[in-house]
């Protein structure tokens, strides 16, 4: 796409709303974090193609970053209604129910997706964190209740199977007090949690470790490629935080901490959480 | 348009430790513009470049993180760092013992210039 593309949509989409490079102009300025622009374009486009099934997908992306979470899941509804075997669509809505704890429509969604491109990193993850999450709840019917547990699941299950017996929620502790701190994981090779947590959750640990490990496996792809040797680590500046991942020897070690946070302060602690998750690795939880 | 991006570039490569800068279209994963030393794989680097960032944009607004601003990748032989600048990513090749700090920034600056 060239500036002069980004200039014959604009134009095109001012005479007519409705026409067709409308979603590709909406698509160009939720990249350029021009979603308030973006969703404009593709309500306006959508009123004269109600039918159109990718701004219906775009309008749900849309939606999904602006934390929108029920008016994304109506947006990728249309979609399925339109294109049943949409594979964005599935993924998406997949995704949303696994995070609200849906068990039932996350597995009808990601076996969805899956029949569509069985090897998606993200869908293979979520499927993964689906199954253990629906054994723990296979099991749980039947075992003592375990009551109320702050900590993701994967550390539970870790603890459950260590003598130890110290909580791999808490493992990060030591850095909790620090202001711009939002949390931090240990993930297995899988992108699946073994030990930490956020303060946004459970469950955003969980999803946040399984799209990461998408990111990493095409960071490792990357660093091959360009002949730069293993890959050692990831930065993510957003606007919402800023993400440190650590490669360790037999997985990851994933900070998150505020958007403003002192770049210093992540680096150090970055490497203090590869000390912890070392450990925890070399000594059990 | 082009004198902004050699002007970018230009700076970029004046930073210690960077080994190659360039301007890549986000979407095609093609080099726009750039300045590498020899034995830079120009076209892997755009399109790797454009692909990670890609993904890692994908990744961060799933996961509810927002819209990525920078990508620092870190490797055992150098460091890449990209920035998005609209529909345009700002990419630095490193050296391993770049000061990423300072890099990053510049990068940043470098896509914010490039966004105006």
């Amino acid at each position: 796409m060239t500036e002069r593309d980004l200039q014959r949509w604009s134009r095109e989409v001012a005479e007519d709303p409705g026409a067709p490079s409308f979603v590709r102009l909406a698509r160009a300025y939720r990249r350029e974090g021009r979603r308030s622009a973006a969703r404009d374009v593709v309500l306006a486009g959508l009123e004269r193609n109600p039918e159109h099934v990718d701004a219906h997908g775009l309008l749900a992306l849309i939606h999904v970053e602006e934390g929108e979470r029920q008016q994304a899941r109506d947006e990728w509804e249309t979609v399925l209604r339109l294109d049943p075997g949409n594979f964005g669509a599935s993924r998406g809505l997949g995704f949303l129910a696994l995070e609200r704890g849906d068990l039932t429509a996350a597995r009808r969604h990601l076996d969805a997706a899956a029949r569509v491109r069985p090897d998606d990193a993200a869908v293979v993850q979520a499927s993964r964190v689906l199954e253990r999450r629906e054994k723990a709840g296979a099991g749980g019917a039947t075992a003592e209740a375990p009551g109320p547990a702050p900590a993701a699941g994967p550390a539970e299950e870790t603890a459950a199977s260590t003598p130890a017996g110290r909580d791999p929620a808490r493992l990060f502790a030591p850095l909790a007090g620090e202001a711009p701190f939002l949390g931090a994981l240990v993930l297995d090779s899988q992108g699946l949690v073994l030990a930490g947590g956020l303060k946004a959750g459970e469950e955003q640990g969980e999803l946040l470790g399984a799209l990461l490990n998408a990111a990493v496996a095409e960071a490792v792809r990357t660093a091959r490629m360009l002949g730069l040797g293993g890959w050692r680590g990831l930065l993510l500046e957003t606007a919402q935080a800023v993400v440190h991942v650590t490669a360790l020897e037999r997985g990851s070690v994933v900070v998150v901490a505020e958007r403003d946070a002192p770049a210093g302060w992540v680096v150090r602690t970055a490497g203090r959480a590869a000390s912890l998750a070392r450990s925890f690795f070399e000594e059990g939880p | 348009m082009s004198e902004r991006v050699m002007g970018v570039l230009d700076a970029l490569t004046r930073v210690e430790g960077v080994r190659g800068a360039m301007v890549v279209d986000a979407e095609a994963g093609v080099p726009v513009a750039s300045q590498v030393s020899t034995g830079v794989q120009e076209t892997a680097l755009a399109a790797m470049s454009g692909a990670l960032f890609s993904r890692t944009t994908d990744a961060s607004g799933s996961a509810g993180l927002g819209r990525l601003d920078v990508l620092q990748l870190e490797a055992a032989g150098g460091h890449v760092v990209m920035a998005g600048a609209g529909p345009l990513l700002v990419v630095a090749l490193t050296e391993s013992e770049a000061r990423l700090g300072l890099v990053r920034i510049r990068v940043e600056r470098a896509a914010g210039e490039l966004s105006e």
